[in-house]
């Protein structure tokens, strides 16, 4: 891999003369030396990997002669420094070395530095060392989670951070997750934090359209987590209140890989091969064909009993026949005869449905540098099944980052990212026609899956599930360009001015066609085509100018100020045809029936922000910063909002009293407080009072539609930005030379002005009106620890663990809120956001086998009214993290990553289904908890007796369903071993390390259904209804890292 | 290199430009879907389009489209319900909680259509267009007139007296101060807006059903009276319509007003139009899964053996249909794309309404009676003259006719309440249940809650 000649050239022909003479590890002095000049040749390597080390910074102490080791880790002094003398050796992540030089050559290895209090920290529109940040905030290295083979980056995150909550709502690879920064503090607009790509502000609203049953697919998943290096989570107001409007939901900064300066073309291949699946055991537990039709008997003559008693004759009529009784038993009756319970047979479908999926990835990437010119070149490809037919994903990108500097104070760069994803989809959550799981899982076992002359039988209003997994077309393609262009000028001394324009560009096409065999697509609609292309694109154009100084030797001052001009446009065109010659023909324009749509919708956002920091001597910190943002979504009395914030930190380790304590190695105590907005998520146009054009009607007789127009949207000239303030005290405390490092956060974020689709009287003719209304607040904890529990050359074993909890709470709130079906989440002032509002169901009754329910008035009975619903529990954990080990063992390596969740409730829908007692009859799968049902007194059950009258099956919102979410899941195993380095040197390798690696191996948890993470929908406002959704996979991968 | 420092300070100069560029302008961005509340009515086209947009929410999913029907059929004994959702099986078992989303989304899609009409009403009297002549300018203000006279008609007969608001909504707080009227005051403002709509409105010159003339304003008064039990006008405003020949007759077979794709027929004095951009929302939940719905509403065992009795049903057993696995489903709605138009006022009602009002003044056999009136409606069925001759057995027949005649439609509920039979027909015995609960989150101390609601 030879590119440079000339004098390196000669140089390294030089050096390794020296090797071939010497053939030891280690130098010994040698050769003449000029009479005044010495002459030192030197080598810099790691102390554990005898790896070398390019762009090391060598200095002679006491002097200004500085130079850097060269792409092979050498370099070289001519100095007039008599021997000995010492030399003193800085790189990013090693400990700074000092040795003392008795002659030439001489070999420094450097130890990697633990604790990376010196390491570089990205942070707002600039960087900061570890040691001098000020705010809370958490470094995740991408390296350590990228073999957990998700679509995603985010989803790799989970329990990799404290105070971030990461969970992977569906199976579905490449679609949305529920991912929060210290907890939820909108309602209405979006709760996801802000994505930083290289200083492109990444959109991750999702731009689907078709229906695939509530969800909806991430765009972050376009981006190929191989060329991340690094994640920086911003957590605090002091870390985030330089993205004013954009930061209240906290900042992730994602950092791809780039080249280095001076270096070598190094080649990186990896290669990784896996499957996925879903173990049968941990899959639902169904009645069988005869459990079924004993149950339905058993409603039907309990119910029959019932009317009976009550007088209800048309009752007593309705439940006169057994609907499974012999055929020959009064045939012409209602409901017809079936057949008797032992006659039934039993359907396995969710067998059908599930698979060993395959997962496939590839990456290549290319790095390096000359003197002015740095490069990354990676190009990947990554090919995902779901643990169900027929979903899967893919995308192949492309990556090139450059950076040249054009002379000693200008340097230019661009990053580019170009990737192509497609996604082959299905109805796999919430809706009956077309979706996958109410076909297997909701269908009754006993149901044929074709009818008695061969066709594909169809059940329940449900589609048949072959007819599904053969016939299915969701097809979506995404096309994503992410890239950037800098300029940075020196313009004097510490002072910097830079400049960037970035582009986000997706053209997201999606395709969906349903044919006549399918419920949506049978006859008379013969064919249902959907065509719907989204191309939104989001520019920023922004200027900084930096100016950082030390002066009077102990005083450091950084000062940012900068502005920004963002532009977001969303279009779309949907066109839609029904009506096809045959199955043939699928192009909309063959419909004999076509309709079409087109949206169009833009915000534009100006700001202009600083700050200030400054330090004295490394103990005292101070750091202020504000923003101001101007929105185009905002009513003209309040187009603009101010978002400052105060910074401040107190290093203890380098005062007097604590400088000689060496069991403490580094302890800083911090404090922030500020304001961040959010605008994120609302319509863009909803502060105007609008009137829609879509209220077409004829006036005439077949006249055909004539265009009308309705009241859409009331008015409210006063909306503004919705505020999150943020007060955080945290320590950071490193022991025993850090090799054991803690740090610890409390935080208390109360949100004002909350964005609010307000509830008006529906008198007025309108339901919501967007408001600044309501209030909530975040309050929690973080901890985590970091242990470098043994660290010698031959064992090593690293530990992290953290824990964070968050309390929720809206404290104000104009009236009720309900989300989703049925009302079974609601808002309301004093609970929790996500709380389930319920009858509670506390026992059943060991007499009557009827439930009995918790009344508002404190009694109890098996009757109900509206006024009994209240509150039991919320869908958010009291706390939850991730516990992490790392071990290596001479040449091998393995990982472990144990996530958790304390306290979050669940709402069991598929249960809520298949446990209605009958009397969803032939409309849903029972499932085998229904066998407990009550049957005889004295029975202790919490399954009520199987009646159509009273309350025991009939609710809906009844708090049997809602279970204990609480996990703890190895979410990735990992064991590698890497060849030694003297082997791979012969071989003319850098390194190669084969691995194998599995996830969601297993889970502990007292959740009923598959996966407690599940949730039915991807809004906001919804978390915790497990419906209709895959699980997470589990997966087992073996793979190959080579670098060149 | 001298360049280049030119251009070190030529880029942030060209940059801060760009930054300080009209802030006010580059803030200020309109959708191009929707327009600005300021300008909404201001001339003939404007007036046109913000009419249409009335029938548009009167035909919308949560009014005539779907849910405000199915209250009155799923209310009666025609129909039950197989599908997962509590909240259709409690209209059918009379135990309506007030958190029903139904009926949220009956009353909300009922206001918003008057909010539309209180536009029109408002609004298009000052338009100065001269190409609005006077005929055309108060045809519109009479329908919207006659619109918010159906609209505020179905909300009496659903909760009975609700808050009148007669003016456009203009900002969020214009409804706080309204409060419930009575059952007398909601009905008088039906009438206060169909006596405005009846002079407004022209006689029909062609027969449109899908828009109101003043002979539909006609039979909405007959329906009117009949349900304030005043039988004279009932009688009179029926017989006007019935006068009308041309444009209205009872179509044979039964069939004939539904099936085919027949729309507009003769059948309808009032129906909402429905096309493949919207549709109507019926039709899903009755087509049987073969056909792309769910049958979560099918007719219920006993209406399936009156309809299927020849005796009984004649030849409307049309309405209902059978899978090939034999289960009967219901058959009114069933277009694709769902074009099916909502019946609202079908000329067989406007001759049972007259057959009532004189059975109600005891005219009940002989020509120009009650049994002329509900024999026309059973001869178009196939059916024999009745047999009834007492006033009570009459009544009897007429209401079996009724729930025959409009099994699909959204009837039955609200005949048996009027007629105070629901107690007896249905088994209903708490009274409160013949008014629905007003939605929980709409209930204030100026909109108190229904008795025996909770």
């Amino acid at each position: 891999m030879k590119i440079f000649i000339r004098k390196k050239h000669l140089y390294s022909i030089v050096t390794k003369l020296f090797l071939v003479l010497l053939s030891t590890a280690t130098f010994a002095q040698q050769g003449s030396l000029p009479p005044n000049n010495s002459k030192l040749l030197g080598v810099v390597t790691d102390a554990v990997t005898k790896q070398t080390i390019p762009g090391a910074v060598v200095a002679i102490k006491g002097t200004t002669h500085v130079v850097a080791t060269d792409e092979k880790g050498r370099f070289e002094f001519i100095t007039a420094q008599k021997y000995p003398y010492t030399l003193v050796v800085t790189y990013v992540g090693y400990k700074t070395t000092e040795v003392v030089a008795d002659g030439s050559p001489i070999e420094i290895q450097l130890q990697e530095d633990i604790n990376n209090l010196n390491d570089v920290v990205v942070v707002g529109y600039g960087s900061s060392t570890r040691k001098n940040l000020v705010s809370a905030q958490s470094t995740i290295k991408a390296d350590e989670v990228k073999s957990i083979p998700v679509a995603s980056f985010d989803a790799q995150l989970q329990g990799k951070a404290a105070g971030l909550q990461i969970n992977s709502n569906t199976g579905t690879p490449g679609d949305g997750i529920f991912v929060r920064v210290r907890g939820t503090t909108s309602i209405n607009a979006s709760n996801d934090p802000l994505y930083v790509v290289d200083g492109v502000f990444l959109n991750n609203t999702s731009l689907q359209t078709v229906n695939t049953g509530g969800r909806a697919t991430s765009p972050i998943a376009d981006i190929n987590p191989s060329d991340i290096e690094s994640f920086e989570v911003l957590k605090d107001a002091s870390a985030t209140a330089i993205y004013g409007s954009r930061g209240a939901n906290g900042v992730v900064i994602i950092t791809t890989k780039r080249g280095k300066f001076n270096d070598k073309p190094k080649i990186d291949f990896s290669v990784t091969q896996g499957v996925a699946y879903e173990p049968k055991g941990d899959l639902w537990k169904l009645t069988t064909g005869p459990e079924h039709a004993e149950i339905v008997n058993e409603f039907y003559t309990n119910s029959e009993a019932d009317a009976i008693a009550a007088g209800n004759t048309a009752g007593a009529a309705t439940y006169k026949y057994l609907p499974f009784r012999a055929l020959t038993d009064n045939p012409t009756a209602t409901p017809a005869p079936r057949g008797l319970p032992g006659d039934q047979h039993t359907y396995d479908r969710l067998d059908e449905l599930f698979r060993t999926g395959a997962l496939r990835d590839y990456s290549l990437s290319i790095s390096g540098g000359s003197k002015d010119t740095k490069y990354y070149i990676g190009a990947g490809y990554n090919y995902q099944d779901a643990d169900i037919k027929p979903i899967y994903f893919d995308r192949g990108d492309l990556r090139v980052n450059i950076d040249q500097k054009v002379n000693d104070f200008i340097q230019v760069g661009v990053t580019n990212s170009l990737s192509r994803s497609f996604r082959n989809q299905a109805r796999a959550g919430d809706g009956p026609a077309g979706g996958l799981f109410q076909s297997a899982l909701h269908t009754p076992t006993y149901l044929p899956e074709v009818n008695a002359d061969g066709t594909p039988a169809r059940w329940a209003g449900f589609d048949n599930l072959q007819v599904l997994l053969n016939n299915y077309k969701v097809g979506t393609t995404s096309l994503r360009y992410v890239g950037n262009f800098y300029a940075d000028v020196k313009l004097a001394k510490g002072l910097t001015f830079k400049t960037s324009w970035s582009l986000d560009y997706n053209n997201y096409n999606e395709s969906e066609y349903w044919n006549d065999k399918t419920q949506l697509g049978a006859a008379p609609t013969n064919g249902l085509a959907t065509s719907s292309i989204t191309d939104a694109s989001a520019w920023v154009n922004e200027q900084t100018i930096n100016y950082h100084t030390l002066f009077a030797s102990k005083h450091t001052l950084d000062v940012v100020v900068g502005n920004t001009i963002q532009n977001n446009v969303s279009k779309n065109t949907f066109a839609q045809g029904s009506g096809f010659p045959n199955n043939a023909y699928t192009d909309i324009t063959s419909a004999a029936t076509r309709t079409a749509s087109q949206t169009w919708t833009k915000s534009d956002l100006a700001s202009f922000f600083s700050r200030v920091s400054y330090n004295y001597d490394s103990r005292y910190y101070l750091e202020a910063s504000a923003r101001a943002d101007g929105s185009s979504k905002f009513g003209t009395n309040n187009k603009w909002g101010y978002f400052p914030a105060v910074g401040a930190a107190w290093r203890l380790k380098d005062e007097d009293f604590l400088r000689d304590v060496s069991a403490v190695s580094d302890l800083k105590l911090r404090a922030s407080y500020g304001t961040t907005g959010n605008s994120n998520g609302i319509s863009n146009f909803a502060s105007q009072g609008l009137w829609t054009g879509g209220a077409g009607y004829p006036d005439i007789t077949s006249g055909g539609d004539k265009a009308g127009t309705a009241p859409q949207q009331l008015p409210n000239k006063d909306l503004k930005w919705e505020s999150t303030t943020q007060f955080d005290v945290g320590a950071d405390l490193g022991l025993l030379n850090n090799r054991l490092s803690l740090t610890f956060d409390v935080y208390s974020k109360i949100t004002n002005n909350v964005l609010l689709q307000t509830p008006v009287p529906e008198i007025t003719g309108f339901s919501t009106v967007y408001s600044n209304a309501g209030k909530v607040s975040n309050k929690g904890y973080e901890f985590g620890i970091d242990a470098h529990i043994v660290r010698t050359k031959e064992f090593s074993w690293n530990s992290e663990f953290n824990i964070s909890g968050n309390v929720n709470k809206v404290i104000t709130l104009p009236a009720p809120i309900s989300e989703y079906s049925r009302d079974w989440i609601t808002l309301r002032q004093g609970s929790s956001m996500y709380s389930f509002w319920m009858y509670k169901q506390l026992y059943v009754d060991p007499a009557t086998g009827n439930a009995i329910f918790q009344h508002a008035d404190g009694t109890k009975g098996p009757t109900v009214t509206t006024a009994d619903r209240q509150i039991v529990g919320n869908a958010l954990p009291k706390f939850q993290g991730g516990f992490t080990n790392n071990f290596t063992y001479h040449a091998f390596d393995a990982g472990l990553l144990f996530t958790y969740e304390y306290g979050n409730k669940v709402l069991n829908m598929n249960k809520f289904f298949g446990e209605g007692g009958g009397t969803r009859d032939a409309n849903r799968v029972i499932f085998a908890d229904q066998l407990n049902r009550w049957t005889h007194p004295g029975q202790i059950t919490d399954v009520p007796r199987v009646t159509a009258y009273g309350n025991n099956y009939t609710l809906d919102q009844n708090s049997r369903f809602l279970e204990d979410g609480s996990f703890i899941r190895l979410k990735s195993l990992t064991i590698g071993y890497t060849l030694p380095a003297e082997i791979s040197r012969k071989i003319d390798i850098q390194k190669l390390r084969v691995f194998a690696s599995a996830s969601n191996l297993f889970i502990i948890t007292k959740y009923t259904g598959p996966d407690p993470e599940a949730n039915v929908t991807s809004g906001s406002q919804t978390q915790g209804l497990d419906l209709g959704t895959p699980p997470q996979p589990h997966t087992i991968q073996i793979g190959v890292n080579l670098t060149l | 290199m001298k360049t280049f420092k030119k251009i070190t300070y030529i880029i942030p100069a060209m940059l801060v430009i760009t930054g300080i560029q009209s802030c006010k302008k580059f803030l200020d961005v309109k959708p191009k879907d929707a327009v600005s509340d300021d300008q909404t009515i201001f001339d003939k086209s404007s007036s046109e389009t913000a009419v249409r947009g009335i029938y548009r929410g009167l035909a919308g999913d949560s009014y005539y489209g779907s849910s405000f029907v199915s209250i009155g059929y799923f209310g009666g004994d025609n129909v039950q319900w197989t599908g997962s959702q509590s909240i259709v099986q409690d209209f059918i078992s009379h135990n309506v909680k007030t958190d029903n989303a139904t009926v949220e989304g009956v009353w909300s899609g009922i206001y918003s259509t008057i909010n539309r009409a209180n536009n029109a009403i408002a609004k298009i009297p000052a338009v100065n267009d001269i190409a609005l002549t006077a005929t055309e300018k108060n045809q519109l203000i009479g329908e919207a007139y006659f619109i918010r006279a159906l609209s505020y008609f179905d909300l009496a007969r659903t909760w009975g007296g609700v808050p009148i608001v007669t003016t456009p909504t203009v900002t969020s707080s214009d409804g706080n101060n309204i409060k419930r009227s009575s059952l007398a005051d909601t009905y008088a403002q039906v009438l206060s807006d169909l006596n405005a709509a009846e002079p407004l409105l022209p006689l029909p010159t062609v027969q449109n059903p899908v828009r109101a003339n003043r002979e539909t304003a006609w039979a909405l008064k007959a329906r009117y009276y009949l349900y304030q039990k005043d039988w004279v006008n009932a009688e009179k405003y029926a017989t006007q319509v019935l006068g009308d020949v041309t444009n209205y007759s009872l179509l044979k077979p039964y069939s004939a007003w539904f099936a085919n794709n027949a729309v507009a027929t003769k059948e309808s004095v009032f129906e909402l139009a429905y096309s493949a951009t919207y549709t109507n929302g019926e039709r899903g939940s009755w087509q049987p899964p073969a056909n792309g719905g769910t049958r979560q509403w099918a007719p219920s065992p006993a209406f399936i053996t009156l309809v299927n009795d020849p005796t009984i049903g004649g030849n409307r057993n049309t309405i209902i249909a059978k899978t090939s696995a034999g289960l009967w489903y219901g058959n009114l709605y069933y277009r694709s794309p769902a074009t099916d138009p909502a019946y609202v006022i079908r000329i067989a009602e406007v001759y049972l309404i007259r057959a009532e009002a004189r059975a109600q003044q005891n005219n009940l056999i002989g020509a120009g009676s009650a049994s002329t009136d509900l024999n026309a409606v059973r001869d178009r069925a196939g059916l024999p003259p009745t047999t009834a001759i007492s006033q009570a057995d009459i009544l009897l027949a007429i209401e079996n006719e009724n729930r025959l005649e409009f099994s699909e439609e959204g009837h039955r509920w609200f005949d048996l309440v009027r007629t105070g039979r629901a107690a007896a027909v249905l088994g209903i015995t708490d009274p409160n249940k013949f008014l629905l609960p007003i939605p929980f989150d709409q209930v204030t101390a100026n909109i108190p809650q229904n008795p025996g609601y909770h």
